[in-house]
């Protein structure tokens, strides 16, 4: 059965609406504001519906209802005060804080009940909608979820499509993302300028999984040739900045941050600082840091890596390699943020699963 | 004493409670009620010892039983203390205001023992 609570220091009163309720409802009487918060603290929501009378020894009913919005039960339990006279401000002040109806002395049982039953169906309604939301957001935040994690599925197997096919196991990609989210990391606090924040930088690794996309358009003979390049075939190998572009020019979407993320990444992750790079030749400034923490993370790698054409650096030899400028210049920012976190890039290699 | 008696002598109103509560036992019931009802006696301690918040409070819940039991004519005389009461507004005019309410209370109570004993008997 249904609780209601019926809070008046009048016993006759008490009483008066108990003969109205008792039949339909159990009933819990206080005798004051006090009792009435004891009362309140030990049912909690398992009460449908409190009567409160506003004038009263100890504590007022208007204490109860402090009470009431300090715990947030007046959210889920209606209260009806029960007062003598109607004045305008008492009762504005009675729903101030947070009464659901107010009812004066003599009571018309009639309406009462009425009041009462239609109170406690509105609130148990309110109650299950409620839940149904909460049930439904968390439907959704789990479907976000998957489809997030199949996204991130499909962009690492296309992005690992390249290493497959020379002969290599994907760990590279998740290297290159993870080194290039730990300095993203570092350059969101170091260079607040650049305005990264934890969405763009998981937005940008998600990206780097594609840096080598256009190596797919390279020929097998050069892709895993042992040997030094050929001019000729060097200047092919370059291509695969270009190509990966006109991969993703195909699906362009011009709106899209993410976009935006793949195609500069793609492009721009051979630039170098003094110019020197490939394929624009872009200065300083232009290169965009993205590419740039992508740039270090693939060249770092590529070090401390076995390939086809060699063996591999000690994570020392590498670092000051890249820190004398062995595999190009790189700018003063993205090489605080290369020092910064490199216990992190070191770590990305314990967590790698295979040989590298 | 018919129930419809009491409520004429004692200037209530019998067919307003009698519209609310449908059946005269049950008006019965509660009018036995009232005489264990405290404030009254609350009201005459606490005006006896001047404390206004005391009386104002008690004043007030015996105003709200009155109204529930139509007892009109002794709800007009407390409305009339408790609303001097009320704020502190005027002490001395609630403890002229008692004699009536006084009166009144004692003509109630005195009919509602006869009621109830005429029930008992």
């Amino acid at each position: 059965m249904q609780k209601i609570l019926i809070v008046d220091d009048a016993e006759i009163n008490r009483e008066l609406l108990k003969d109205i309720f008792e039949d339909e409802y159990s009933i819990l009487e206080a005798r004051d504001g006090q009792e009435a918060i004891d009362i309140i603290d030990l049912h909690k929501l398992s009460i449908s519906l409190v009567f409160l009378d506003l004038v009263m020894p100890n504590k007022s009913g208007l204490d109860v209802l402090s009470f009431m919005n300090d715990r947030g039960y007046i959210d889920h339990i209606p209260v009806i005060m029960i007062t003598g006279e109607a004045t305008i401000e008492s009762d504005l002040r009675t729903y101030e804080y947070g009464a659901a109806d107010i009812i004066y002395k003599p009571f018309e049982p009639s309406i009462v009940t009425r009041r009462a039953k239609n109170l406690i169906e509105l609130y148990q309604n309110r109650e299950s909608i409620e839940r149904q939301l909460e049930e439904r957001t968390k439907e959704l935040r789990k479907s976000q979820e998957q489809l997030a994690k199949n996204n991130e599925f499909l962009i690492n197997a296309l992005g690992s499509v390249v290493e497959f096919r020379s002969l290599e196991s994907g760990e590279h990609v998740k290297r290159v993302k993870n080194i290039s989210g730990a300095m993203l990391s570092s350059a969101k606090r170091l260079f607040p300028e650049y305005g990264l924040d934890d969405s763009k930088i998981h937005m940008i690794t998600q990206a780097a999984a594609l840096h080598d996309l256009g190596k797919i358009a390279i020929p097998d003979v050069i892709l895993n040739k042992p040997g030094r390049f050929t001019p000729e075939e060097f200047a092919e190998m370059k291509m695969h900045t270009i190509y990966g572009c006109r991969i993703l020019e195909n699906f362009k979407q011009s709106d899209s941050e993410f976009y935006r993320y793949c195609y500069e990444i793609c492009r721009w992750h051979h630039e170098r600082h003094d110019g020197n790079g490939y394929p624009d030749g872009l200065v300083g400034d232009e290169i965009p840091v993205w590419a740039e923490a992508v740039a270090v993370a693939d060249c770092f790698d590529a070090l401390v890596s076995k390939r086809v054409y060699k063996s591999s650096f000690s994570f020392e030899t590498a670092f000051s390699m890249i820190k004398e400028g062995k595999c190009g210049v790189f700018s003063p920012n993205i090489m605080k943020c290369f020092e910064d976190s490199a216990d992190e890039l070191v770590r990305a290699y314990s967590d790698s699963e295979d040989p590298y | 004493m018919t129930l419809q008696e009491f409520f004429e002598e004692t200037g209530g109103n019998y067919d307003e409670v009698m519209r609310r509560m449908r059946k005269e036992e049950r008006v019965r019931k509660f009018a036995g009620m009232f005489l264990r009802d405290d404030s009254y006696r609350l009201l005459n301690e606490a005006m006896e010892s001047g404390n206004c918040e005391d009386a104002f409070r008690a004043a007030h819940t015996l105003k709200g039983v009155c109204a529930n039991l139509s007892f009109t004519r002794l709800l007009d005389s407390v409305s009339a203390v408790t609303e001097e009461l009320r704020g502190g507004r005027d002490f001395d005019k609630a403890r002229l205001y008692m004699s009536r309410l006084n009166a009144d209370y004692a003509l109630i109570e005195k009919k509602i023992k006869e009621l109830t004993s005429e029930a008992g008997a």
